[in-house]
């Protein structure tokens, strides 16, 4: 009986310290791919920030409408985020090598898994980039085109123009991510109907003044009031 | 000596015009007497030349009894299919130069010794504005006529308060209006215009001759004199378009201004130009401005668009708007070195880009409002002095404050005040 109880320790010890001994390649192979991935992020990261600051990334980013991304942002300079998220997927990617290193079934559909979902990953983040950019530049003229019409609320509706953009590109990096479509949808309409109808009733209720002094401006105006004696040409 | 050839019936293109000794180019919207009127005067230009009118619509058909008895030496003819159409609003600067090249090409094609374009309408004697353009021209002693308007003090602000006191301090000649836009122009101007256009440093950098006539002929040495013309016929101002405009008519003078960086920073004093003609004196100048709505859009856009401003002007000039900005309407005073300051600096931002140029220019609509209400308020003090001599002394404060505007330029990440 204790000679079958020891047998079957040993061979079960036995089992374990052949399964670990397999997994130690893996095992060291991941470390070397994280480790490479680490240096050659480190470096691509030097690289890539000391290029964009040679072409004054941060300074035509502020031109594009980004001039409040640095200052106070956790984010950091655009300069800082682009060399960021570059290392972070350096070494991402470096992780994914050494996990695919392990010779089992499920590292290789998960690493497989992974990859098919980069694309979804990659076009998610173009759609929200892409869409801060319009969302910014809009909100630009949307404000510029409000004060030269000297509306009050020129603020309210750049702000509520920018919102409705950055909703949309929001809702649609969403769904190109594949998550929680139904509620995605769902709050998107709610959001976005919400945005416009509070746009509509903070104009409508705060122009309800400008509309009647205006219409009683011209109700008594004297035809001789009216020519404005202004040229600009 | 070949007689006026105006034609009895419309020509039709029947026989097209193969050479011309001075082209003129009606852009204006003229009444066909004027327009008569105009090609009889043309006529009696001396030396048997041969003169095409490019005018879109139909040419005019003169009746019998309103045909010149003067005798004419000179043979006028229609060319209208020489000239761009102007699509949609027909005055809008852009559209303006499309039908400024139009002309200048029809002037190359024709091998003319001179292009006239008449783009305004003139209060009294138009139908001879055109021959008073030709005739310094074709006696070879200049190659740029541009026009002196007599003006009331609320008219051709856009031009009085950034264009010309710019154009002056930088090329260093005193023209009242720059940008015309009533032209002569020689057949050597319209050459380098023309040579500049396809060496490629003109139209894919937005060239515009209305804005670049000028300060061609003058980094090019070339012969200039003022006209003087009388009054204009001004539109009445579209206060929904007001920022479109001056981003039309300021983009093109700031381009231009980076386009001949090397010419103006040479230029270190300014000097008059020759007068031609009498100067015309207009009646009844008393108009007033309500300025209040000016005021309120300053305010607003002070309020609003210190993001904007804040990466175009130094921090020193935000303050003083902010101080400006707390006036009551009836004491707001921009001082003409701070209108200056601005001015020069949204002409080197356009050409940094930190933000984008239409952005920009829209931007600075209401800071010029700012200072036409500034202007109004000085014009209508009790101690007031002449809307002549206000202007003369804003075009003193830009030629005071170029030093500053060429640091700017130089070093403009060093030199920031």
């Amino acid at each position: 009986m204790w000679e079958q109880i020891k047998q079957a320790l040993l061979q079960s010890t036995a089992r374990f310290l052949t399964e670990f001994a397999s997994l130690l390649p893996g095992l060291a192979a991941l470390i070397v791919a994280v480790l490479l991935s680490l240096v050659l992020g480190w470096v691509l990261a030097i690289v890539v920030r000391r290029v964009l600051i040679g072409l004054r990334f941060d300074q035509r980013m502020a031109g594009w409408g980004f001039a409040s991304m640095g200052e106070g942002s956790p984010l950091g300079s655009p300069t800082a985020l682009v060399s960021r998220s570059l290392f972070l997927l350096v070494v991402l990617t470096g992780f994914l090598i050494g996990v695919a290193a392990f010779d089992f079934a499920w590292t290789s559909l998960f690493v497989r898994s992974i990859l098919s979902y980069i694309p979804n990953i990659i076009g998610a983040v173009l759609v929200l980039v892409v869409g801060t950019i319009i969302a910014r530049f809009v909100a630009r003229s949307v404000l510029i085109g409000a004060v030269n019409l000297n509306l009050q609320y020129a603020r309210l509706l750049s702000e509520g123009v920018k919102w409705l953009v950055i909703v949309l590109s929001v809702a649609m990096a969403l769904e190109h991510l594949r998550i929680a479509r139904g509620i995605v949808e769902l709050a998107f309409g709610i959001l976005f109907g919400g945005i416009v109808f509070g746009l509509a009733l903070a104009i409508g209720l705060g122009s309800r003044d400008l509309v009647t002094k205006s219409l009683e401006r011209d109700t008594k105006k004297a035809p001789e009031e009216i020519e404005d004696p202004l040229r600009h040409l | 000596m070949a007689t006026n050839s105006i034609p009895a019936s419309p020509p039709e293109e029947a026989k097209p015009i193969e050479s011309a000794d001075l082209v003129i180019g009606i852009l204006a919207d003229l009444s066909p007497e004027a327009v008569t009127t105009m090609c009889q005067t043309l006529g009696t230009l001396p030396g048997s030349l041969r003169i095409a009118v490019l005018q879109n619509g139909d040419p005019v058909n003169p009746s019998p009894a309103n045909r010149s008895a003067t005798p004419q030496s000179s043979t006028v003819s229609f060319a209208p299919s020489l000239l761009a159409k102007p699509g949609g609003a027909g005055t809008a600067p852009l559209n303006m130069a499309a039908a400024y090249q139009s002309v200048f090409a029809a002037g190359e094609k024709l091998g003319s010794r001179a292009c006239c374009i008449l783009a305004s309408r003139l209060e009294s004697e138009t139908g001879r504005s055109a021959y008073r353009l030709a005739e310094p021209l074709l006696n070879g002693e200049l190659d740029l006529v541009v026009p002196r308007y007599a003006r009331h003090r609320f008219e051709g602000l856009l031009n009085s308060s950034i264009v010309a006191p710019l154009m002056r301090a930088l090329y260093g000649k005193r023209l009242s209006n720059p940008m015309g836009p009533d032209f002569g122009v020689s057949r050597r101007l319209v050459q380098r215009l023309v040579g500049r256009e396809r060496t490629g440093r003109g139209a894919a950098n937005g060239l515009h001759p209305l804005a670049s006539l000028t300060p061609l002929a003058l980094c090019e040495n070339l012969h200039v004199a003022e006209l003087h013309l009388g009054t204009r016929s001004y539109p009445p101002p579209d206060w929904t378009n007001t920022a479109s405009l001056v981003a039309e008519i300021l983009g093109p003078v700031f381009l231009d201004i980076e386009r001949n960086a090397a010419c103006w920073q040479r230029m270190r004093v300014s000097a008059a130009v020759p007068a031609i003609g009498e100067p015309v004196s207009v009646q009844s100048d008393t108009a007033s401005l309500d300025t209040s709505r000016l005021v309120e859009s300053f305010a607003l856009a002070n309020r609003e668009l210190q993001e904007i401003w804040s990466l175009i002007l130094p921090p020193s000039t935000l303050v003083e708007l902010r101080k400006l900005s707390r006036l009551r309407s009836e004491e707001f005073q921009m001082p003409d070195d701070v209108w200056v300051r601005i001015v020069y600096d949204f002409a080197l931002a356009h050409r940094l880009r930190p933000i984008n140029r239409d952005h920009l220019l829209k931007s600075m609509t209401p800071l010029y409002l700012g200072w036409v209400a500034s202007y109004a308020h000085d014009l209508e003090r009790d101690n007031a002095v002449p809307p002549d001599q206000r202007l003369e002394r804003l075009a003193g404060a830009f030629e005071a404050g170029k030093p500053y505007f060429v640091s700017r330029w130089r070093w403009p990440d060093r030199f920031n005040p």
